[in-house]
């Protein structure tokens, strides 16, 4: 295990230095740049030539390259080119508001989709399967955009027909007020919530039924369980690895889904500040929000991995 | 779904696929689609589905309005005889623009399909390749990779390329292809360490007939599940990346396009916006029923009339 | 882990018929959601305006456009212009809601007959909100700087020779040919005072005379006005100013209908209907702009467009009613360069007036037929939302141009036709004021190269009175839309819609220029 542990994380670093190569030569080639969008329309040249130089965008790329890695070393991120502050209070900032709603809406989606899930696959009559398999597959087609609007248009203060919550913005004082921020997160993590609750419905569907399929259940009710408790307690055990899975690819999901609801919903998370960033071409900016990105998702890709492992023992035979 | 026969041993893929040659391969798809057929979910996919590709095919002939046919002193008109479901924004019939849209989803949601699919099947040939350096590199890589959102992929497309259909179709193939490949990986781990591939690999088959006689169909269900998900999901991110700008460009009708041009009025035409997010919805669901209906009549194990050679006529 | 705990607690009850039990999860999350929006309601249920009926001590306006930075001589934008000018930096002199100049730091001005000397009077008693005083010295350093460091709007004082001051309160510029334009371009970047002493992060902060500080600025979400102590005029009305900015629009319409904003400017026509039609709570206003959206044409050889028989077609061929009443009819015809606000104005609707058959056989001389139609691309930017495009492809199919409608990022329409000038047709706002000189520049993206247009220009800007600038002006416009250099879709008027308790918000070319000091709310009771 040790010596997997070992090279998963050299796989890690590995990784980590080509996301950086590859995000910065991608980003190096966008046409349009920052000087030229702060200039403005009616600048005359020479302008839009001062300000490249005092961005530092006229230096080499390995040069800007290397002061950009040499920064991520000592734990600078850079400051942005264009709102002057470090990418890391301004990354800081947006992770306030875009954690909670996806961990808000992934709580909201496992409580709904798990349950949901199992018992879809206990019921007997197929009426009930029918039924709960309605709920899954509508929840899951919803497009993201629209169950929003449906939801502000039912609920959104201002526009909705019981307008008991917000849907425009985030308080000005963030988090000083708990209790207002959060409830400007209800109506977008419930939008999230349904959407993904029906996939992870679906997935721990699918998931119970493959284990079904292996007999471990009845070998279960053989040794005298009842299904109910044979298929939650020994089909979700079994089930528990695919679910994992799942549940850490969601979470990387997560994060495009939500893109859309900030969006709508007018929160200045992650992935609005991201689109905002690159539209407006802040290099270090965007560069340095997507490093941490890639590095964030490649932990959790590590850590479901090793999750992934520990409770599938099948899979840790090959690790002599 | 807990049918007795769950509880045979299941026999290797390999031998329950054992009619070869093309007549043998269409009577087992005649009896598919007709398993398919005998459920209602399996029976609303098929109708949906088929009557999707029947608009779009009409529409590239015939739409009740021209797409072009604006007026800009009728926007957002109600449902009227003249125009089924009213007008949008430039006063142009909203059925027309639905109706053209299906045909651009359909080519939309194929080739997604396709590419994924492409890209999935090749990292899991990879994955379970011999070569260690493959196998693990391409487990890392699909880490990597995967973390990068199918978003943020559109929108860096969408820089060299545009808004294009071409943004939505490489981006959601890259990462549902990603996404394949790791949901897929459990499964094809497990196979390609089973005893079946040992003892083919004994004999002598070569890397690629391994792959394709006992990886592919252990991965199959999985796959075929997820490219159903997947042919939705596109669906809904064309919608979505063409609210954000990037998906399909302004003038190509679609129902992304359709969706996003009423989204900014739905607090005072709330009705327009119903039409393009019902029709989505309906297909969606239709592909997803679709993926299930076929596993679940394409598997010998929960489709008792694919082993009809042994005899055995259940239910 | 959730699915960890669910397992571990149903493992722990002994197994049996339990229908119920999956509901629980789903049961316990609504119950959980109630609670918590029912509690933190009744918890947060504190009142948003002021008590008594008085007017309200704070104040929240909702905008569109967000700066991203503070950095007002270095950014281009004009919701810096908005926030900033006239709010927290202020200038020699400033511009009235007609977009005339009026006095600011300036008290009053001389300007010599021959129109190349200026002499600015200062006010006494100035200071900038850090406490140092406001004297010529820092009205001069702040132009020098200016023109050395060729920050924004530099270029906007031509001709400029010195810079001086004479005494603490008297500043001198001489110009060495006259420039009719110079006070105005005062009213803008170019003028405003900056503190030469202080040490602040200009990205982030701002020090000026204005009567508001900045309190607090989020970049893309919000700023925060507070009252400057220090200010030497009248304290504003109200002393502390929100300001939220709403990409989206349904956000922007929510946040009004919601009470979290008492303002929102701009609306769009349409949106703003159900504000208008609830008259018990809500005011709605339009006012005048100098926002252009032009249709530019690329005029360089080489192009399809170069040939003007082809721009005359295309000009008939647009029913420009037609686009102004699908976006909700409050925007005007605007049949050349200069909107109603500008110096030089003349309504030159009657030049092109929307006549389809003149169109098509204007086509037909410069040769294109129906085996052979005109093709063009036209290139703009993703902020302008699809309709227009849409509408414009639908307007020239009828006279027998193929149009395609290539709709991009911002900043790739820059590049892509502002500074490689690669594209046949362009749509933007321009919505600068005063902003003609462009078709007197043939480097300029249109590639519109007029000696007649150059000369009557320059003679304009020239000009020692306003009544010989007017003329020159207006001469040199018509000109350039009777060449058919570009069509003028429209002058965008600007839609506000607010709370009714909501007095002094200024109107008339609010999204580039918005004193805040007299904006007053008094809540309903």
């Amino acid at each position: 295990m040790i010596k997997y542990l070992a090279r998963r994380c050299a796989l890690f670093a590995l990784a980590l230095f080509v996301v950086s190569v590859v995000v910065f030569l991608a980003l190096r080639v966008l046409p349009g740049d920052l000087a030229t969008i702060m200039a403005g329309l009616n600048s005359p040249p020479e302008r839009v030539a001062a300000l490249r130089a005092e961005l530092g965008l006229d230096r080499p790329l390995a040069a800007q390259y290397g002061d950009w890695i040499a920064g991520l070393m000592r734990g600078d991120f850079g400051t942005t080119m264009l709102t002057g502050q470090p990418v890391a209070s301004v990354v800081g900032a947006r992770v306030q508001i875009t954690f909670p709603l996806i961990m808000l809406g992934l709580l909201i989606a496992l409580a709904l989709g798990v349950p949901l899930g199992c018992a879809s696959v206990m019921a007997r009559s197929a009426r009930a399967r029918g039924l709960y398999q309605a709920v899954a597959i509508v929840g899951g087609a919803v497009p993201a955009l629209w169950a929003g609007l449906v939801l502000i248009l039912l609920f959104g203060r201002g526009s909705g027909l019981l307008p008991i919550l917000p849907a425009s913005g985030f308080p000005q004082d963030g988090w000083g007020d708990p209790a207002q921020a959060a409830l400007a997160l209800v109506l977008p993590a419930v939008t999230v919530g349904v959407i993904v609750g029906a996939s992870i419905m679906r997935y721990t569907r699918s998931a119970l039924q493959s284990v079904a399929s292996t007999g471990a259940i009845e070998m279960a009710m053989a040794c005298g369980m009842t299904r109910r408790r044979a298929l939650t307690h020994v089909g979700l055990r079994l089930a528990m690895p695919q679910l994992v899975s799942v549940v850490g690819l969601t979470f990387a999901e997560m994060i495009t889904g939500v893109m859309v609801i900030e969006n709508l919903f007018a929160l200045p998370g992650i992935g609005s500040g991201l689109v905002d960033d690159l539209t407006h071409r802040d290099l270090i900016a965007v560069q340095s929000e997507l490093f941490m990105l890639a590095a964030f998702f490649l932990v959790i890709g590590l850590l479901v991995d090793l999750t992934h492992r520990a409770l599938d023992p099948r899979l840790g035979e090959d690790d002599e | 779904m807990n049918r007795p026969d769950r509880r045979r041993v299941p026999e290797a893929p390999a031998r329950i696929a054992a009619e070869h040659g093309p007549r043998g391969r269409l009577r087992r798809a005649g009896v598919v689609v007709a398993s398919m057929w005998a459920h209602g979910a399996g029976r609303f996919a098929l109708v949906t589905l088929g009557l999707w590709i029947l608009v779009s095919l009409v529409s590239l002939f015939w739409t009740p309005r021209s797409l072009w046919e604006t007026n800009g002193y009728a926007v957002w008109a109600k449902p009227s005889a003249d125009h089924w479901l009213g007008t949008d924004g430039v006063g142009a019939d909203v059925f027309s623009w639905l109706m053209a849209g299906s045909r651009t989803d359909l080519v939309i949601v194929a080739l997604t399909v396709l590419v994924a699919l492409a890209i999935g099947l090749l990292l899991v040939a990879a994955m379970t390749s011999r070569a260690a350096a493959l196998a693990h590199g391409s487990v890392v890589l699909i880490d990597a990779l995967i973390s990068i959102p199918t978003v943020l992929i559109a929108l860096m497309l969408a820089v060299p390329l545009g808004a294009s259909v071409a943004v939505i179709v490489l981006a959601c193939g890259f990462g549902y292809g990603l996404n394949l490949a790791r949901v897929a990986r459990p499964s094809a781990m497990l196979a390609a360490r089973s005893m079946y591939v040992e003892s083919a690999r004994a004999d002598g088959a070569s890397a690629m007939r391994v792959f394709a006689t006992h990886i592919v169909p252990n991965v199959m269900p999985t796959l075929v599940v997820q490219c159903s998900l997947s042919a939705g999901t596109a669906v809904l991110a064309e919608a979505g990346l063409t609210y954000l700008g990037v998906g399909v460009p302004s003038g190509v009708p679609s129902w992304g396009h359709s969706l996003s041009t009423s989204v900014r009025f739905i607090n005072i035409y709330p009705l327009t916006v119903l039409w393009p997010g019902l029709l989505v919805t309906v297909v969606v669901v239709a592909l997803n029923l679709f993926g299930d209906a076929l596993r679940e009549a394409a598997d010998p194990l929960t489709n008792p009339r694919l082993r009809g050679d042994d005899g055995h006529r259940r239910r | 882990m959730t699915t960890d705990m669910s397992l571990a607690a149903k493992s722990k009850k002994p197994g049996g018929p339990r229908k119920a039990a999956p509901w629980i999860g789903v049961v316990l999350v609504v119950a959980v959601l109630i609670a918590v929006v029912f509690g933190v309601r009744a918890a947060a249920s504190r009142g948003g305006g002021a008590v008594d009926g008085g007017a309200a001590d704070s104040v929240t306006i909702g905008l569109k456009l967000a700066p991203t930075n503070l950095d007002i001589r270095n950014t281009a934008g004009s919701s810096l212009d908005q926030i900033l000018i006239g709010n927290v930096y202020e200038g020699l002199v400033a511009r009235d809601s007609d977009n005339k100049v009026v006095p600011a730091l300036a008290k009053s001005w001389d300007v010599s007959d021959d129109g190349l000397k200026y002499t600015f009077h200062l006010r006494d008693g100035v200071t900038f909100s850090n406490g140092d005083a406001l004297t010529a010295e820092d009205v001069v350093w702040s132009l020098d700087e200016l023109v050395s460091k060729q920050y924004h709007d530099a270029d906007s004082l031509k001709n400029l020779e010195t810079i001086g001051a004479s005494g603490d309160d008297t500043v001198v510029l001489t110009l060495s040919k006259p420039y009719s334009q110079l006070l105005w371009a005062l009213t803008g970047r170019a003028g405003l005072v900056f503190d030469k002493d202080a040490k602040y992060v200009a990205k982030t902060q701002a020090v000026g005379s204005g009567p508001y500080l900045v309190k607090e600025f989020k970049p893309n979400t919000m700023i925060t006005l507070e009252a400057n102590p220090k200010y030497w005029g009248a304290q504003p009305k109200t002393p502390t100013v929100v300001v939220r900015y709403y990409a989206d629009d349904n956000a922007a319409v929510n946040a009004l209908k919601s009470g979290e904003v008492q303002v929102l400017a701009p609306i769009g026509a349409q949106l703003a209907e159900p504000f208008r039609k609830d008259t018990a709570k809500y005011v709605v206003e339009t006012g005048e702009g100098t926002d252009k959206y032009v249709l530019g044409m690329n005029n360089a050889a080489g192009h399809p467009t170069a040939d003007k028989k082809v721009r005359q077609a295309i000009r008939y061929a647009i029913d420009h009613d037609q686009l102004i009443a699908a976006r909700g009819g409050v925007d005007k015809a605007l049949g050349g360069p200069i909107p109603s606000l500008d110096p030089g104005y003349e309504d030159l609707t009657k030049l092109y007036p929307h006549d389809a058959e003149k169109a098509q056989a204007l086509l037909k001389e410069a040769g294109y037929t129906k085996e052979h139609p005109l093709r063009l691309t036209l290139t703009y930017a993703n902020t302008y939302g699809s309709e227009i495009g849409d509408q414009l492809r639908s307007q020239l199919k009828e006279v027998g141009i193929d149009l395609k409608v290539n709709v991009v990022e911002f900043s790739t329409w820059l590049q892509d036709v502002y500074t490689d000038k690669d594209y046949d047709l362009s749509l933007v706002d321009h919505n600068e004021s005063h902003d003609f000189t462009q078709w007197s520049n043939p480097d300029y993206y249109y590639g519109y190269d007029n000696k007649d247009v150059q000369r009557l220009t320059d003679e304009g800007l020239h000009a020692t009175d306003d009544a010989t600038r007017d003329a020159k002006l207006a001469q040199a416009a018509r000109i350039v839309s009777e060449d058919a250099a570009a069509d003028w879709l429209l002058n965008y008027r600007i839609t506000t819609a607010m709370d009714k308790g909501v007095t002094g918000f200024p109107l008339n070319m609010n999204q580039t220029y918005l004193p805040l000091w007299n904006v007053a709310y008094t809540p309903a009771k």
